[in-house]
């Protein structure tokens, strides 16, 4: 029974150690973005960080954010999707306040609501950067905050949509959901 | 580091601040130079020249032909040379307040001021007794109009009013008015891509302090038709747009179009224009006019003038 207890122990911080070590990050959650000077544009951030790769520095993501989870949610707004890739980068790890970088290339969309304005552009390349900070709780949660800069925009002659503004900062609260499972294995053992 | 960049922006804020620009005495805005109605209204305005109409005069349409940010009566000096002979109706074109004049008058001048030119004249021509009053606007007077439809002014008109827009701006082209509010007052002043001659009838150098009213009234507007303006009974609306525009974004008329309905829940009328020329209707000085903007000038003259019988 003793011997038993004991390998239990040894067997659990084993596995403790290789999760802290090993363990590949995927953060998912919310994102709250604001155009300045234009549109709320709300939905979902995925970022992922592979235990081979710089792990918990470099993360990889996927965003989609909507006006119609923001200003246009029952109003007369354009109604308007961004899919967004990205590639980051987190400074001091291990730290609460890590400064982070991120580069970002997607797809823009709007939905005019009348075939009347279809020879205006609706569709275009998104190309991006921002930065600023992620606050890093001991639970798997973290708090980013950003400002970015768009730069496809429009001037009203180029053949890109209107409501892409240059300037925006959004807030994503993530949680990194292979933390959570780790935990749950651990408790299964 | 931290306390040299804080420096550094407090030294360019008052710089901004203090910065006025050199206006050449031949310029609009230098002194010397006025819109020609702020010494002779009553070539300008109906409600001047005419202020007793008789029964008969009463009942033609007048035309309140308003122009746009930083513009002057230049702005629809075409439409006037070419109704020149019409009696069917009159135009009256008005100066926004703060326009026209001096750099400092316009500098000191607010979006509600530009709006209340359009105002007065509309009163001062019902109080006259005319009873068939339209409007015409562009760029920003459309924005200016939009905003008296939301508050109501027209709601008691007793006979239809007529409102076109060409041009209308809602989302600007230069995308970094957005942040005119901090980049403004660093700056002072903003200098305008016009061409050769349009110094004399539109301001080149536009004060910040303007360009923060100019976004204002476009946030203020825009809300508006995000929550829906809806025409009173007796008000009609057509928006003429062009398709490419360097100052008002085409996606403008999609959010006067969504934003906007008739009282009976319906669209307003509609036309997108073949053309990249800011306020089409305007051509005089515009470099490189071709025979389509020409066509789509006299096309909107024509289609304003048939539909206020």
């Amino acid at each position: 029974m003793k011997k038993n207890a004991y390998l239990l122990i040894i067997l659990s911080g084993i596995c403790v150690c290789r999760a802290k070590a090993q363990s590949s990050i995927l953060d998912v959650g919310p994102r709250v973005q604001k155009a300045i000077d234009l549109y709320y544009e709300n939905g979902v951030s995925l970022g992922y960080s592979s235990k081979k790769l710089m792990p918990d520095r470099v993360y990889f993501g996927f965003s989609y954010y909507t006006s119609r989870l923001g200003t246009a949610y029952h109003s007369n707004a354009i109604k308007q999707d961004n899919y967004l890739l990205s590639a980051a980068y987190y400074f001091r790890r291990n730290h609460i306040i890590r400064p982070l970088l991120r580069a970002n290339a997607g797809y823009f969309s709007a939905d005019y609501g009348s075939p009347i304005f279809d020879m205006l552009p609706s569709k275009t390349m998104l190309l991006s950067v921002d930065g600023g900070l992620c606050f890093q709780t001991r639970l798997p949660l973290k708090i980013s905050t950003t400002f970015g800069y768009n730069l496809i925009t429009s001037n009203g002659l180029n053949n890109v949509p209107g409501t892409i503004y240059p300037f925006f900062y959004q807030v994503t609260l993530s949680w990194n959901i292979f933390q959570h499972a780790n935990r749950t294995a651990l408790k299964g053992i | 580091m931290k306390k040299a960049f804080v420096i550094l922006f407090i030294l360019l804020s008052i710089s901004g601040c203090k910065k006025t620009p050199d206006i050449p005495a031949g310029d609009l805005g230098g002194g010397q130079i006025f819109d020609p109605s702020t010494y002779n209204p009553a070539k300008y305005l109906v409600s001047v020249s005419n202020p007793t109409p008789d029964a008969t005069q009463a009942q033609v349409p007048v035309i309140i032909a308003c122009h746009g940010y930083g513009a002057t009566t230049f702005e629809w000096d075409e439409f006037r040379a070419w109704s020149a002979g019409r009696t069917d109706y009159s135009i009256s074109q008005v100066l926004l307040d703060g326009h026209g004049v001096t750099y400092d008058q316009f500098k000191n001048s607010t979006w509600h001021d530009w709006q209340s030119s359009i105002v007065n004249e509309y009163t001062k021509l019902v109080q006259e007794g005319y009873k068939n009053i339209d409007l015409v606007g562009s760029s920003t007077s459309c924005t200016l109009i939009l905003d008296l439809l939301h508050s109501g002014f027209f709601n008691n008109t007793a006979t239809t009013v007529h409102i076109f827009f060409v041009d209308p701006i809602i989302i600007p082209s230069d995308k970094f008015l957005s942040v005119v509010g901090v980049v403004g007052p660093m700056l002072g002043y903003v200098e305008s891509d016009g061409a050769p001659g349009e110094e004399k009838y539109y301001y080149h150098y536009r004060p910040q302090e303007t360009l923060q009213q100019l976004d204002d009234v476009l946030d203020v507007v825009r809300g508006e038709l995000q929550d829906g303006i809806t025409l009173p009974k007796n008000v009609y609306l057509k928006v003429y747009k062009s398709i490419r525009d360097p100052t008002a974004d085409p996606v403008s008329v999609v959010l006067v179009y969504n934003g906007t309905h008739t009282s009976t829940g319906g669209n307003i009328d509609l036309d997108m224009i073949d053309g990249d020329i800011h306020v089409f209707t305007r051509l005089d000085l515009v470099p490189g006019v071709t025979a389509q903007d020409q066509a789509n000038q006299v096309y909107a003259f024509n289609d304003i003038t048939m539909r206020i019988k």
